[in-house]
């Protein structure tokens, strides 16, 4: 390992899945040499990111200047704790997600239905998208990270709309247009800051903003904290999202829902440390989050159809993460990077859980579900763990997430602080109980008491509902006579990824001791500057 | 102590399996957790006295302050003998109350042995967010517990009412506990040892506990989830109820007691809510014909009398209240668990209906008979002796003002006698109820119960008689408890006489008011009549909810709106008020220069022109049109600004954006269907000036604000010295930032296999045609012809000359696009330029000769194309690394070759082809999905309208 350059590594978690990219499409004709080339690749994103990890925890940033060329002339990766954790976390959930929807494909090819993601398209989309969020992640340079949220856009764009049914068009040209006025605003974003300081490398950026009138740096800060309030769905920008996630396939809902808002957060998390250390704009910030939260949560217990209730809980968790980054403390920092390794693993189990649900009952809406706790008790039980992990039940990595975050926020202890540890607790009540609903109506209730059990029933075309009459009334159970089963490569992929929810609290020690040290690292500032820019070569 | 909890959590992991395996008989082997662990408590039972208190510490988040920390003090040794005595017991209790091939025991069994673990934990630990862990644990396996049977829609809302109310409470302790947290510790030990001074964040906190503690123990107003909640198993009920979950609340209300009795709203909380808990719980109690719900209610004055004598905080009130869990712990266990028999044995639980059931299960009424006396407090059982202690501690505060105030100590005496003459009546009611043989009601059938089922509550009965004639014995093990309070004087030891007290006269005076009530029922029936309920939390608790619902929904329709010109409105208005407004309020306007040259003012004006044009046409092609025109525009202004690369490469994309959008444009209406006069207008006018003015504004101030020379500066000394190329332009593109080329063209892999996804849904089309296939009959095939493909076109779609043309352009435009990229590191090209002209002359191809001539051109798949660029672009990147340099580096390779000469290759070349590649791929999709795909779509559809003709 002392060998190996380690900064050769930083730029492989984008290099290998456009590799992949290129060879799914040229293997479009065998499915099974796609297949291993996609896992094989995301497979390896995933040791580099655990390399990175412990590397940039051992030595510091890892920084790579593209193609040699001398600092601060072309493009530099750089791969610090912040960066390199989130690699680690997208990557272990890409390649969970993949396996996932590789089953759902061969699940539907065995059904001789048409499949939901079909290869040629999904394969080198997907990989590409995965390339996306590792160069969001890793980028030194503010324009490249503009290309980094292109890339994974435009994938998104294509994954969005699979398949070309109606709704998913019509739910597609949402996300498309609200994500172009978004890329939009950044570039103009971009734009005023070259204008302003002659550069878009991030650690110079981060010593010419300091030159520039207070009033010059505020308007760039603006400009691209609202870009990527966009892409990180905060209210009141955030509308757009319950509205286009649900339509997609599962396996897209869930990839979406983990990665995507987690990049533009962020990208507000290392704008606000490393470029605008002096302006928190806390109070800005502050109601950002406390109205993310509350009005998410809102919308989520409105809801009756189980895709809808998690993307406007998505929405509303964002919240938290505003919550910690507004605090502008270095706990507040640190609770903040927690929540997204968390949130980020356990919204895409949801999802993945909820595509299953959708398979096993043929439908998500609420009012048309039921039994499914009878059904498949397995599914029954990842839905429950994550469900209440969701909800910050303890010790769950969500109530740690959440203390984090409540400890951060009472040390600050100014009244708009206790306001927001106060909205924090009630988004927690009310998450629990949205999805509280869900649990008794989808899973307890029996699929006759849901108001429109029939069309379920024919939708399944599973003949008639059982009663068995011989049963106490109390545990009769009611039976779909065909049951459909869930195919043991999604239900493993989805177990996986609750599981992995799970493991962040048997590593809750370390992983918070980490995420402190990213961000002492982020309020310091110097070793992220001092590696990527020697004293010597400042300009 | 970690150890005992991993054995109930092993216990709870490997209990579905046991369950499966064994059956019901899986329970007494899961009883072992417990009961293991009720032996280890018993084993440390003489250090806990001698105050060698066991500690365990083990590391978790020391980050956050949550590490498990385990220590047993004497509240918790009697809590946790309790919550595994009782655990262990009702486990085995379980053996025989379900039923052998019930469905559902792989859950249950997991799930209480689950609970059990959680309550134990809770009890044990010494650190207040570790007890928030266990306190929330309990509350989620309870919830699990009460929608056991979920099948019915109350149980199901009972589960969710005890879920909400106790995380709601959960969650306003889990502030007060950072709060203390933060500003003080989480260690409980340390906490008690050294309380903080009552400030008023102390205070804060300190309520916020309370709230918690109080939903737990189903205090008023919280209470009415208690009664709910028996919508469990009654195993699960007797456990609930005696020693697990609402006894929670109490052991926090003690733990706390000795150290912050003192502090404002303590006693209001405690000693208030406590009394009139107990009231109101008793009389709802006298009003109930299910003897199980009566117990439930019972519970619930029982638990408000606890919490009301923990509360007061003295050492004899400490004792008692110590007594009195442990008193209330068998009793209350004993008695659900033979209505649980009862149950079982007649298929009822209405006390109208029971008859003569005491004579006939006499192993089940004579415990119960116990215990009832027990909880009535009657000599010579444990409930006596603790009532006693209580009211004694309550008297000693009557005489000495402290810590209750003259006249509120006296409502203190009063409300226990008061409390305790109910719960006297009720008792009568539940032993009549159960066991009495009653005129008019013919005797209910029984069945005969198993020895086994009968077995965990006849040592929990008997238990409640031993307790109270060994109470003397008894003391000295609580001893160290009470006396941790700082009020007050060493008590009394725990005694079945002190002598004719005033307690004792107190404890007569309730004992025959109760009686008295219990005669007189009718009367108290007509009275239960007239006053319903004291306190109604159950309607409380629904009408938040249903405000909350609707609360949610009527904000969620004001806030998503599904309209998509709302959201971008809400976007751009951010962008106005925020960083618009800043560069208006805080930015300076640097001096400016209307234009370098005056043809840059005529462009412009020009490209305003378009732009504006653009809202107003109604016509599609027109819009495309003039959109395409500003494009043109900006090209122009790159050339004025000496950028002939930019102007190019802008051109080129302007017009293949030009061809996608009329490619596109024939599937759509030729006009847009919008209302030009629609009210919203005049908004959305202004909010786009307001918006183009911030743009504007924002570029002002940025570029006025500059400090520092930018990077760019050095470029065109460095492209040539450290990038061989002349074109600077190109080595950036290709070199400085080769980086963002490649995610660019990663971009273009997506968007090309985007718009094939669009076009084709499943695949890329791969189904090539040969236009000689396809020959229409109506064309002369016999002689020569300029394309094979126009064959297969219409003739009125057909034009010679653009054929002819087309077969002369053709190659120059393929050459021209070569030329394009091997100069481009020197003179104006590059890969994207010439992957674009090898593009257009695609384009042509097809719109000279349609479809077939264009898989006459490029006979193979776009996507493998685009796959062979993305291969070499990433390829080149990579290879640098195998000659021990860094990724994307270049260098340049001087050579002869042959028939060319002196060649100068600089290796950025090769990911300037795979550009070039992925470019030519992207305009094959484009081509083959816009127009093969929508040309074959509208021929499927013209044959189909045609067959449709025919058949009319």
């Amino acid at each position: 390992m002392t060998d190996f350059p380690v900064p050769n590594l930083v730029p492989l978690p984008v290099l290998l899945p456009l590799l992949g990219a290129a060879l799914t499409l040229a293997f479009r004709r065998s499915p099974r040499l796609q297949r291993s080339v996609s896992i094989v690749v995301l497979a390896a994103v995933v040791t580099v990111a655990a390399v990175l990890v412990w590397q940039t925890d051992a030595r510091g940033p890892q920084v790579l200047w593209l193609g040699a060329w001398q600092e601060p002339l072309g493009i530099s990766l750089v791969a610090d704790r912040l960066s390199a954790l989130m690699l680690l976390v997208s990557g272990i959930v890409t390649l969970l997600v993949l396996v996932f929807a590789i089953g759902q494909g061969q699940a539907d090819s065995d059904e001789e239905n048409e499949s939901e993601t079909p290869l040629t398209i999904f394969h080198p989309t997907y990989l590409v998208l995965s390339a996306g969020v590792s160069n969001a992640f890793l980028a030194g340079d503010l324009f490249n990270l503009f290309v980094g949220f292109e890339i994974l856009l435009f994938s998104s764009y294509v994954l969005i709309t699979v398949g070309g049914a109606a709704s998913r068009i019509h739910a597609g040209t949402t996300y498309v247009v609200v994500s172009l006025l978004s890329s939009a605003l950044f570039l103009v974003g971009i734009a005023a800051v070259y204008a302003a300081t002659g550069t878009v490398n991030l650690a110079q950026l981060a010593i010419r903003i300091g030159d520039l009138a207070p009033g010059v740096a505020l308007v760039l800060q603006l400009c691209l904290l609202t870009a990527f309030a966009i892409k990180a769905a905060i209210f009141p920008m955030s509308a757009w999202l319950p509205d286009s996630y649900p339509t997609a396939p599962a396996p897209v809902t869930a990839v979406f829902a983990g990665l995507l808002t987690k990049v533009g957060v962020y990208a507000i998390i290392r704008v606000q440390t490393l470029l605008f250390p002096d302006s928190p704009l806390q109070g800005l910030l502050m109601w950002a989050a406390l109205l993310t939260m509350v009005i998410g949560i809102l919308g989520a217990v409105s809801q009756s159809g189980l895709k809808r209730i998690l993307s406007f809980t998505l929405v509303s968790h964002i919240g938290y993460m505003i919550f910690g980054i507004a605090l502008a403390t270095p706990h507040g920092t640190a609770g903040a990077i927690f929540y997204v390794a968390h949130h980020i693993t356990i919204q895409t189990a949801l999802f993945l859980i909820t595509g299953l649900v959708e398979r096993l009952g043929g439908t998500t809406s609420l009012d048309r579900l039921g039994g499914l706790a009878v059904a498949s008790p397995v599914l029954a039980t990842l839905f429950f763990v994550s469900a209440m992990n969701l909800s910050g039940i303890p010790p769950m990595s969500g109530f740690l997430a959440k203390i984090g975050l409540l400890h951060a926020g009472i040390e600050v202890g100014t009244p708009l602080a206790w306001l927001l540890v106060v909205g924090g607790i009630v988004t927690s009540l009310l998450t629990l109980y949205a999805l509280a609903k869900v649990w008794s109506q989808a899973f307890w209730r029996t699929l006759a008491d849901a108001p429109h059990s029939t069309e379920t029933v024919a939708a399944l075309g599973a003949g008639t509902l059982d009663v068995d009459p011989a049963a106490d009334p109390a545990t009769a159970v009611v039976v779909d006579t065909a049951p459909r089963t869930l195919p043991r490569t999604m239900l493993g992929a989805t177990a996986a990824m609750t599981a992995v929810g799970l493991a962040i609290t048997l590593v809750a020690g370390p992983l918070f001791a980490y995420t402190q040290r990213a961000a002492s690292d982020l309020a310091a500032r110097d070793p992220y500057i001092t590696t990527v820019l020697p004293q010597d070569v400042r300009r | 102590m970690a150890q005992l909890l991993l054995l109930h959590l092993l216990a709870a992991v490997v209990a579905p399996w046991l369950a499966k395996v064994l059956r019901r008989k899986a329970f007494p082997v899961l009883a072992v957790a417990p009961a293991v662990s009720f032996g280890w408590l018993v084993s440390v039972s003489s250090d806990v006295r001698a105050g060698n208190l066991p500690t365990q510490r083990i590391s978790w988040v020391p980050g956050l302050g949550i590490d498990l920390d385990f220590r047993l003090t004497t509240l918790s040794w009697v809590l946790a003998l309790l919550v595994t005595g009782v655990g262990a017991l009702v486990l085995l209790y379980c053996t025989w109350y379900f039923a052998e091939r019930d469905p559902t025991l792989w859950r249950f069994t997991s799930v209480f042995t689950a609970f059990a673990g959680a309550m134990l934990g809770l009890v044990l630990t010494d650190n207040l967010l570790v007890l928030y862990v266990f306190w929330e644990l309990t509350t989620v396996f309870s919830y699990l517990l009460i929608g056991h049977n979920p099948a019915s829609s109350t149980n199901r809302r009972a589960a969710m009412q005890a879920l909400i109310v106790t995380t709601f409470g959960g969650l306003a302790m889990l502030i007060g506990i950072i709060a203390v947290g933060v500003h003080h510790t989480y260690s409980i030990s340390e906490l008690l040892a050294d309380p903080p001074p009552l400030d008023a964040v102390t205070v804060t906190a300190l309520v916020l506990l309370l709230v918690g503690a109080l939903s737990k123990s189903a205090l008023v107003p919280f209470h009415f989830w208690l009664p709910g909640a028996m919508a469990a198993p009654t195993p699960v009920s007797a456990y609930l109820h005696a020693a697990a979950m609402v006894k929670a609340g109490i052991y926090l209300v003690a733990l706390l007691a000795p150290a912050f009795a003192g502090a404002p709203a303590w006693h209001a909380l405690t000693v208030g809510l406590g009394l009139l808990t107990m009231l109101v719980g008793g009389w709802r109690a006298l009003r109930q014909h299910d003897i199980k719900l009566l117990l439930a209610y019972g519970t619930v004055s029982q638990l408000g009398f606890i919490v009301a004598i923990a509360g007061l905080g003295t050492k004899t009130s400490a004792l008692s209240a110590l007594a009195l869990v442990i008193a209330h712990g068998l009793f209350k266990s004993t008695l659900f668990l033979t209505v649980g028999v009862v149950d079982k044995c007649t298929g009822t639980r209405d006390l109208r209906e029971l008859s003569g059931v005491g004579r006939r299960l006499l192993p089940v009424s004579v415990p119960a008979t116990l215990a009832a006396l027990s909880m009535a407090g009657i000599i010579p059982l444990a409930g006596f002796v603790s009532k006693e202690s209580a009211l004694e501690a309550l008297w000693q505060d009557v005489q000495t003002s402290t810590p209750l105030p003259g006249p509120w100590s006296w409502l203190a005496v009063t409300g226990v006698v008061a409390g305790s003459a109910l719960t006297v009546a009720y008792t009568a009611r539940f032993l009549w109820g159960a066991f009495a043989t009653k005129p008019g009601v013919d005797p209910t059938p029984v069945k005969a119960a198993h020895p086994g089922f009968v077995l965990s509550p006849l040592l929990l009965g008997v238990g409640c008689l031993l307790l109270g004639l060994l109470s003397p014995l008894e003391s000295p093990w609580l001893m160290p408890y009470a006396v941790s309070s700082p009020l007050g004087d060493t008590p009394p030891s725990l005694a079945l006489w002190h002598g004719l007290t005033v307690p004792l006269g107190l404890s007569l005076v309730s004992v025959a008011v109760g009686l008295l009530l219990f005669v007189r029922r009718d009367v108290v029936g007509r009275a239960q009549a007239r006053v319903p309920a004291l306190v109604d939390g159950e309607r409380g608790f629904s009408r938040t909810m249903r405000w909350v619902d609707r609360g949610a929904v009527e904000t969620t329709a004001v806030t998503q709106r599904g309209s998509l010109p709302i959201y971008l409105a809400a976007i751009l208005i951010v962008f106005v008020a925020l960083p618009g407004a800043a560069a208006l309020t805080r930015g300076t306007l640097p001096s400016i220069r209307l234009w370098d040259n005056v043809g840059q003012a005529v462009v412009g004006v020009f490209m305003v022109a378009a732009a504006v044009l653009v809202l107003v046409t109604r016509r599609r092609l027109t819009a495309v049109m003039l959109v395409g025109a500003t494009g043109y525009g900006v090209s122009l202004l790159f050339v004025l600004h000496g950028a002939p690369d930019l102007a190019i490469t802008q051109m080129l994309v302007e017009t293949v954006s030009l061809v996608v959008f009329v490619l596109a444009l024939r599937r759509l209406p030729t006009k847009f269907t919008r209302h030009p006069h629609s009210p919203s207008r005049t908004w959305r006018i202004a909010l786009g000036v307001a918006v183009g003015a911030s743009v504007g504004l924002i570029a002002l101030v940025a570029s006025g604000g500059r400090t520092a020379d930018p990077v760019s500066a050095e470029f065109p000394t460095e492209a040539y010295a450290f990038g061989h190329g002349k074109n600077i332009v190109n080595v950036t593109l290709v070199d400085i930032r080769a980086w963002d080329t490649l995610g660019e063209v990663s971009v273009l892999v997506a968007a090309a296999t985007g718009i094939a996804s669009l076009i084709f849904v499943r695949t890329r089309n791969t189904r090539l045609s040969r236009a000689t296939a396809k020959a229409l009959p109506s064309s002369n095939p016999a002689r020569g012809t300029w394309l094979h493909g126009g064959r297969t076109m219409r003739k009125e779609k057909r034009s010679v000359i653009f054929e002819v043309v087309t077969r002369l352009v053709f190659h120059v435009m393929l050459a021209a696009s070569l030329f394009l990229l091997f100069a481009g590191h020197n003179q104006p090209g590059g890969g994207f330029a010439g992957g674009l002209v090898a593009g257009l002359a695609l384009v042509v191809r097809y719109l000279a000769g349609g479809r077939y001539e264009l898989d006459e051109a490029a006979p193979f798949d776009a996507g493998l194309l685009v796959g062979l660029g993305l291969l070499v672009a990433v390829g080149s990147a990579l290879a640098p690394l195998a000659f021990g340099g860094t990724i994307l580096e270049t260098t340049a390779v001087d050579f002869t070759l042959p028939p060319c000469g002196e060649v100068h290759l600089v290796t950025s070349l090769f990911f300037d082809i795979g550009v070039y590649l992925i470019v030519v791929g992207m305009m094959l999709d484009i081509v083959r999905s816009l127009g093969t795909g929508i040309d074959r779509q509208i021929a499927d559809e013209e044959s189909e309208q045609e067959r449709e003709v025919a058949r009319t």
